[in-house]
């Protein structure tokens, strides 16, 4: 013990910078890991960073108008309520279609505090111009940010709702944690002050109250809801819904995502411990002649692993404590969106369980890397014999004997032997440089398919920029109107909610333009759909009804079954890819296949999606079009998922920072390396006549070919391995196989270039110390 | 080992066979069938030209390096089978060794070079500073306690390493060519105080191709190609003034 604690200290102090430099590499990488996850948690799960913005409520419980609903208040485990809300229910018409929207309405002087909406659009309500009072003004009403869209309404517009005499003006569009509204489903939630309530003529089946609570442990939601139940009782209680049917409703779309970030999370850690793994082992087999020193002194084997795995265990932690600490306490004053996601993250639940565990892992990756080297250590003989006898040589090939016969610079073809003399040890150090570059084209690819979808939104399933309907003008009008628009081509399009056998959830049944005119979507697979009873579906109703392309499928849509046979696959961005296109003649012959006769015109199509011409700038297309027909039509922007993906782009930003941090330990592993090697030749390096600068090329254009090795190899791979890992996650999603995109050759050049750069210039300085250090005047420099 | 047992060689080799396998060459018979016995107190050198194989006789009876065949006792405890823990153990305590290349840990100062051994034969760090002033005392060498081996001459980290081998006074010194990388005035150095511990009673086996130094010795083993080929006794023939190199060994017919 005294021995082994007698040497640990002086190794430390003997190489003390070098020590310094370990646990500042690791206190970085443990930080940059923590901010990444941070980042992920931010972007990942958007209902996750909703309810934590707006401190929301875990249990919503929809009670008759006379229950004492605020008495739910006092339960011990309720820690802040929401309400109790007074509460309508109403309905609105609902365009396209002629489904009716049932809402809740709530009474609300001010924005409550707890699972307060927050204002995506418009303001909240004000007690003064919104309560109707004065003549000419109407009462006004804010609306859940999901309703809103399918009612087409934004703020500004007027809605007709039932029971009120008056048409309500709409204030502001605001976002919740709530379910989210889904037409014939889930009713919506919109937010009146409640004098707006008293003034509705609704009857008492249709008053009610509703209050949140929000609960101080997650888990016990249940228990909470039976409290609920027994003290209000079962004939009161009209509803209740907690913040896990939420949180499943709002996941539908966001799996991608969730994937995507989880993935590159994986990847980064595990490039993180290969590169402290192969700095640590590379350290270790520097001291490869203390070590056999050691044992023949009276070491066991086994007191030196332990005493290699203390010292770099102990410098592990110490590196890792260091980082965990800084970001705890420095996260939040990061500016821009990392701070703001540290601030999320605390209070995010896991959040100390999910720190504990990068940091422990990161402990454990690098524990594993020192004892597989320790244990090689520990393997070492303990006869010092002279290292230069045992390394395995070889005739120069002939390559390198032609490369030098043709006056190729020495340097360069010592430097090219010297990287790849001995293929295990420069393949394991192209290897272990391989890895970040591989992670960081990865996360170019997923760059590059995230521009695909802004810049060509065409190939992904996305052609028309805008959608446009009227309610004020006929079909005739509505088509002469588009037609006479030169930059844009106007397809007719229809949309419903179809059952399918064995689901309980609707999928949606699309019909977009006609058999003269058909719609130009991406399919990815098989082909469009030509004729009558053909169809496209998304990925993700293929995996739904474990059907493939070529299957025929049945569906119900209003209580009249349709036949639909699957031709193609398409990439389906929205409703998690559960959606079947059609022709709009294929959807309106399987709408009119009843006893009912047809009527002379064809049902108007519910709304176009305008293709805009290459070039054309949506806003401006918008404006003439508004111009054009007086203010009669409503148009537009067909929401695209980039948008929501965008934090993936942020999140690519900073994996690519953290992977550069990686590689660069890497590279000084490398270099290290390979100055130390070469260092053993210098003697004779100079005696057969290489000038010190020579020397100094030697070393480093061995750095430089062993980047250049890894930079291709990575690169290559990873080209390989983004477009396979996209697909795979963009198929699992539900949004389909087909959506990944390479990135530019020009890109990935610069990568390579900028790498084998980065490497030479990390070598010159060692480089030209090694080689100008004094010649060794004793053998033991040698050794 | 215990010395309250007199009796008996220190050393008992039986026919030792150590054969080298390097990669990609034929195997190099180091060692073929050695039988050797030393007894306590005797300074005995193991002469040869090189590539006899004497530094493998050597790493063999210290246990640096394992036999292929055949039987070797330490004061009367057969160790052949030890592993490499104990054999490690059994060094710290009754073996020193010296190399041709001093083999100083290069990263800790003189005094924690000389004072590692004994630290890990269990005494307390002051009683091991005072062994270790002791002996560097004894060696010549106060003064450079805080050096580096780095700063030292060639003749002082042998010094250094002598001193390192005897802190634990160890039943058995072995010598691997310990002036090999010094000069005259080095060699001549190392030779007076190998003879002075000698006088004081320690076991000393020297594997040298010098034969001057050999001549240091009590007796002088021969070692050519793997076995031993001659055995003599010095101090048995007249001391002759001027007496050459050759006359110290003669070859048996």
């Amino acid at each position: 013990m005294r021995a082994a604690a007698r040497w640990t200290q002086a190794h430390l102090t003997a190489h003390r910078p070098a020590a310094v430099l370990t646990a500042l590499a690791t206190a970085g990488i443990t930080i940059s890991l923590l901010l990444a996850t941070a980042l992920f948690a931010y972007a990942a799960d958007p209902w996750q960073r909703a309810f934590t913005q707006s401190s929301g409520a875990h249990v919503w419980i929809h009670t008759q108008g006379g229950a004492p609903a605020g008495s739910l208040a006092g339960l011990d485990e309720v820690r802040a309520t929401s309400g109790p809300f007074r509460t309508v229910r109403t309905t609105a018409s609902l365009q396209p279609g002629d489904s009716r929207a049932t809402l809740e309405l709530r009474g609300a002087a001010k924005r409550p505090a707890t699972a307060a909406p927050q204002i995506v659009a418009g303001r909240w309500l004000d007690a003064h111009t919104d309560a109707g009072a004065d003549a000419g003004a109407t009462q006004g009403i804010v609306l859940e940010s999901s309703v809103a869209r399918a009612m087409w309404a934004k703020p500004g517009d007027t809605i007709v709702l039932s029971g009120f005499a008056a048409h309500l003006r709409v204030v502001g569009v605001a976002d919740t944690a709530e379910v989210t509204f889904r037409a014939g489903e889930t009713p919506g939630v919109a937010w009146v002050l409640p004098a707006t309530l008293d003034a509705s003529d609704a009857g008492r089946d249709e008053r009610g109250r509703t209050i949140g609570l929000q609960l101080g442990d997650p888990a016990d939601t249940d228990y909470v809801v039976q409290r609920a139940v027994t003290r209000l009782g079962a004939d009161q209680i009209t509803d209740v819904s907690t913040w896990r049917q939420a949180k499943a409703a709002a996941e539908g779309g966001n799996q991608l995502l969730g994937r995507l970030l989880g993935l590159f999370g994986l990847g980064a850690l595990l490039a993180a411990a290969l590169a402290v793994g192969g700095a640590i082992s590379t350290r270790i087999r520097g001291h490869l002649r203390d070590i056999s020193i050691l044992k023949a002194i009276g070491f066991t084997p086994g007191q030196v692993v332990r005493m290699f795995v203390a010292l770099h265990l102990g410098l592990a932690l110490l590196g890792v404590a260091l980082g965990a600490l800084l970001t705890q306490v420095v996260g939040t004053l990061v500016p821009g969106r990392i701070g703001e996601a540290m601030a999320l993250w605390r209070q995010l639940p896991g959040h100390a369980w999910l720190t504990l565990v990068i940091s422990g892992g990161v402990v454990a990756f690098i524990g594993a890397a020192t004892c597989l080297a320790a244990w090689r250590a520990g393997r070492v003989p303990p006869v010092p014999v002279a290292r230069a006898a045992t390394a395995a040589g070889g005739r120069a090939s002939a390559l390198t004997r032609r490369a030098l016969g043709l006056r190729v610079p020495p340097a360069l073809v010592l430097g090219w032997r010297g990287a790849f003399h001995r293929p295990l040890r420069s393949s394991a150090a192209v290897a272990r440089l391989a890895v970040p570059l591989l992670l960081i084209t990865i996360a170019l690819g997923a760059w590059t398919t995230l521009d695909r979808f802004t810049s060509h939104p065409e190939n992904v399933g996305l052609p028309a920029a805008l959608t446009a309907r009227s309610d004020t003008l006929d079909d005739r009008e509505l088509r002469q109107l588009l037609g006479s628009q030169r930059e844009m081509t106007a397809y007719p399009g229809a949309e419903v909610q179809a059952l399918v056998p064995g689901q309980t959830g609707t999928i949606t049944l699309r019909g977009l333009g006609t058999d003269a005119r058909p719609y130009p979507g991406a399919v990815v697979e098989g082909r469009a759909a030509h004729g009558p009873d053909e169809a496209v579906a998304g990925q993700g109703l293929l995996d739904l009804l474990d059907a493939r392309v070529g299957d025929w499928v049945r569906m119900t849509v209003a209580g009249r079954p349709h036949v639909l046979h699957i031709v193609g696959r398409s990439i389906e961005t929205s409703d998690g890819g559960r959606v079947v296109s059609t022709t709009l003649d294929t959807l309106r012959e399987g709408a009119g296949d009843d006893a009912a006769p047809r009527a002379d015109a064809p049902p108007r199509p519910d709304f176009y999606q305008l293709v805009l011409r290459p070039g054309a700038d949506p806003d401006s297309a918008r404006e003439s079009l508004s111009k054009a027909s007086g203010g009669r039509l409503e148009v537009r922007e067909t929401p695209n998922p980039a948008d929501q993906l965008s934090a993936v782009r942020a999140v690519s930003v900073g994996l690519i920072a953290v992977l550069t941090l990686i590689g660069l330990v890497e590279l000084a592993t490398t270099v290290g390396a390979g100055v130390r090697d070469r260092s053993r030749d210098l003697l004779a390096l100079r005696a057969v006549g290489l000038t010190p600068r020579q020397i100094t090329a030697v070393i480093v254009s061995a750095t430089a070919f062993i980047t250049l090795a890894a930079a291709l190899a990575g690169t290559t791979l990873g080209v390989l391995a983004s477009q396979w890992l996209i697909n795979l996650q963009g198929r699992a999603s539900g949004w389909g196989a087909g959506i990944a995109q390479r990135p530019a050759p020009g890109i990935l050049l610069l990568v390579i270039v900028v790498a084998v750069l980065i490497a030479a210039t990390a070598a010159v300085l060692p480089a030209a110390r090694a080689a100008r250090r004094r010649l060794a005047d004793s053998a033991t420099d040698l050794l | 080992m215990n010395r309250d047992e007199p009796s008996g060689p220190i050393v008992r080799a039986a026919g030792l066979v150590k054969t080298h396998r390097p990669e990609g060459a034929a195997p190099v018979h180091a060692v073929r069938g050695v039988d050797l016995s030393i007894e306590r107190g005797e300074f005995v050198a193991l002469t040869g030209p090189s590539g006899a194989g004497k530094s493998t006789l050597l790493h063999l009876l210290g246990g640096l390096d394992r036999p292929d065949s055949g039987s070797l006792w330490l004061d009367g405890r057969q160790v052949d089978a030890y592993s490499e823990a104990r054999w490690a153990m059994l060094r710290r305590n009754h073996i020193g060794v010296v190399f041709q290349f001093f083999n100083l840990v290069s990263n800790l100062t003189v005094a924690d070079n000389v004072e590692l051994p004994a630290l890990l034969a269990g005494r307390s760090p002051r009683q091991a500073r005072t062994d270790r002033a002791e002996l560097l005392d004894e060696l010549g060498l106060t003064g450079k306690e805080n050096s580096t081996p780095g700063e030292l001459s060639g003749g002082e980290q042998q010094r250094v390493a002598l001193a390192r081998a005897l802190v634990n006074t160890p039943s058995l010194l072995l010598a691997d060519e310990p002036a090999g990388s010094l000069d005259s005035k080095g060699t001549k150095e190392v030779l007076r105080l190998l003879a002075r511990f000698h006088q004081r009673g320690q076991t000393i086996l020297l594997v040298t191709h010098d034969a001057r130094m050999a001549s240091a010795a009590d007796r002088v083993i021969s070692f050519f190609d793997g076995q031993v080929v001659d055995d003599a006794h010095l101090g048995d023939a007249p001391k002759r003034p001027a007496a050459g190199v050759a006359d110290v060994l003669k070859l048996k017919g």
